[in-house]
């Protein structure tokens, strides 16, 4: 069997040397390549344009009473990853003759869900206050009511539903 | 002159600097005393290509780790979306055709290193004396990267894990005694469901590797106190070389031709995803090629015989592999010397490799079977090829998805039924979703009809009404048409 041997008789290597430099070179190629692609992996979806939505129905117009304050859900459509997530939002329609207006019910000061009382749009969350056209009465709101794009097809209101951001105060669509 | 003599001048400087810090860093972290010990090993008979097995698994297993957390930011446990979350890594997410072909290859070499880190210590007889349970430490090793391929296989939930996994739970089954509770155990039940999923997963992302990086801990710490071997023929004993710098190079070179490998092999074969696990389908099964001889070997094997090659082959083979040092005690280390040895190691390698070639051959030359895998190949590739579409979620619009077009609820729903299960039967918290509802024991069309006349003998509970008098027998007969379409997704 081999011979036990001394730890000590090595010479120790000059620790620059070509070949160690060459090592290094390798390491750090393999962990930028690596690198690299972990950051496209991990960035990268999060700057995916989401899709619009598309219009949703929201039934006959003539069936939206006269200067009521309507409440309408919407089926919406998330893009996240490998899902399209469908999930409800309310919408309100006011219609006055043939004037109509949809509004987001979601209030554009901190998010909080819009209401109605009497024939005021009310956020209970940090009273704010709206009448029937969407323009501010009362509260912290930096703005009116969000409206929402629709259009009347076949006599049937339709909607695009979109989200907008808070606490501004222009009305500025998140996408 | 001038100019370079400052630059000189400056080097020196700055090295100055830089090894002030490093003083400054040794005096708190000891650091010069860890390099030492990580890289002034000495070597007996010096550095050779033969040692580079150790080191590339070690690469590959760091590989396994990074690529494998990533995956993990997209990947979803649940038999629902799992393959819809693998779908997109693979087709969607920058990078992430590379970073899962990195990881699935990875895992292919693994396999073969390990199995060729074993041949080469078995060959050169590194196992023996002081070195027993170094290479019983590695025998366990390379049952837990059997176990890593068995767990991962399922988790793309794509016809080929859901089928293949099937066939290994049922052989898990077969063990005498403890089989059907132990194949109980594996899936979380008696069938492959979305419970196996989670527990595989669990097992393939926490448990096994921290498993297998204490047992490397062990596995290097062993291998250093014991010192390498070096070769089997002693007459380079007096030679000594240090690990750094030739050893590392080497390492560093099969290091990169193995990455290089890895990330060609991602980039031109792309790591395969079929359509989605479909289990009414006749899905032929087939194992993965390393464990294709046992597969070939069950072949000869019918009925009560067939745990030989599933389950006594493997466990007496790693038995033996487990028990060997304690048992062969010669010093004898060259492979020549030790004839049995290595007609063994040649027999067992040679056999498997034949058993896989004899496995592929029947499958070609058996027109049944070439037919049907031929197509299955088609129907993956063909999956494979289309854009990726992401998965619809959602209550009630899954159901709308589902019908194709929005299909209205009839007016006497939305009357009397929506205020509580929802305008388009989704569900809401004081009542439960309808959809789905039909496929539900005791909820045929009939059972719906009589339930809205009389609910009281199928004990629903309150608020739901126990009849309803005012809806006329037309619109009931509407309202359950209308909820046999609300199909889940």
């Amino acid at each position: 069997m081999s011979v036990e041997f001394d730890e000590g008789v090595a010479p120790v290597p000059e620790r620059r040397s070509f070949l160690g430099l060459i090592s290094g070179l390798i390491v750090a190629g393999i962990s930028a390549v690596l690198g690299v692609t972990i950051g496209r992996f991990s960035i990268g979806p999060a700057f995916t344009a989401s899709s619009g939505q598309d219009w949703t129905e929201l039934g006959p117009l003539d069936e939206f009473a006269e200067g009521k304050l309507v409440k309408k859900n919407v089926i919406v459509s998330q893009d996240a990853g490998w899902g399209k997530f469908q999930s409800q939002r309310s919408v309100w329609v006011v219609r006055k003759g043939d004037d109509v207006k949809v509004f987001s019910g979601v209030c554009p000061h901190l998010g909080c869900s819009v209401n109605t009382r009497a024939d005021k749009f009310i956020c209970a969350c940090h009273g704010s206050e709206w009448n029937d056209n969407g323009d501010t009465l009362a509260g912290p709101t930096p703005r009116g009511l969000d409206t929402l794009e629709f259009r009347v097809e076949d006599n049937k209101l339709k909607v695009k539903y979109q989200d907008f951001k808070q606490a501004i105060t222009e009305k500025q669509v998140l996408s | 002159m001038l100019f370079a003599g400052i630059i000189w001048k400056n080097k020196i400087m700055a090295e100055s600097k830089l090894n002030k810090l490093y003083d400054w860093l040794d005096e708190r972290t000891g650091i010069k005393e860890i390099t030492r010990e990580a890289l002034d090993e000495p070597i007996r008979g010096g550095a050779r290509w033969a040692y580079v097995f150790g080191s590339i698994l070690l690469f590959l297993f760091a590989i396994q780790v990074v690529t494998g957390i990533f995956l993990t930011m997209y990947y979803v446990p649940s038999a629902d979306h799992a393959h819809a979350s693998v779908s997109y890594i693979q087709k969607a997410v920058p990078g992430g055709a590379l970073l899962r072909g990195l990881h699935h290859y990875g895992a292919t070499a693994m396999v073969i290193l390990a199995v060729a880190h074993l041949a080469q210590t078995f060959l050169f007889g590194a196992y023996k004396k002081k070195r027993e349970l170094l290479w019983a430490a590695g025998v366990i090793m390379l049952l837990i990267i059997f176990a890593f391929s068995f767990t991962g296989y399922l988790l793309p939930w794509d016809q080929a894990a859901y089928f293949g996994t099937k066939v290994g739970a049922s052989i898990a089954g077969e063990i005498p005694v403890v089989g059907p509770v132990q194949q109980r155990i594996m899936l979380g039940g008696n069938d492959l469901t979305t419970v196996t999923l989670s527990r595989f997963f669990t097992t393939h992302v926490f448990l096994l590797p921290l498993g297998l990086a204490a047992l490397v801990g062990l596995h290097l710490y062993l291998f250093r106190r014991a010192t390498p071997a070096g070769p089997f023929h002693n007459r380079d004993d007096k030679k000594i070389e240090r690990f750094y710098p030739k050893q590392v190079f080497k390492d560093s070179v099969a290091i990169l031709i193995c990455f290089v490998a890895l990330v060609a092999a991602a980039k031109y074969w792309p790591a395969e995803l079929g359509p989605v696990a479909d289990p009414t389908s006749d899905y032929l099964a087939r194992p993965p090629w390393y464990f294709m001889p046992l597969f070939q070997l069950l072949k000869y094997s019918p009925g009560k015989w067939a745990i030989i090659p599933t389950v006594v082959l493997p466990a007496v083979l790693f038995g033996a592999l487990f028990l060997l040092p304690f048992f062969d005690r010669r010093e004898e280390r060259h492979p020549l010397r030790r004839p049995l040895a290595t007609a063994l190691l040649i027999l067992i390698l040679g056999g498997s490799i034949g058993l896989i070639f004899l496995a592929r051959h029947q499958d070609r030359t058996n027109p049944e079977f070439a037919e049907k895998l031929k197509q299955q190949e088609e129907d993956m590739h063909a999956y494979f090829a289309k854009p990726f579409e992401p998965q619809i979620v959602g209550g009630a619009a899954a159901a709308l998805a589902a019908s194709g077009k929005a299909q209205e609820p009839p007016p006497a729903y939305s009357e009397n039924c929506a205020a509580c299960h929802g305008d388009n039967g989704e569900g809401s918290p004081i009542a439960v979703g309808l959809i789905g509802v039909s496929s539900k024991p005791q909820r045929s069309k009939e059972d719906l009809l009589k339930i809205l006349d009389d609910a009281k003998p199928y004990g629903l509970k309150k608020p739901m009404p126990e009849s309803f008098p005012k809806i006329p027998p037309e619109d009931k007969q509407k309202i359950v048409e209308w909820m046999m379409t609300l199909k889940a997704q």
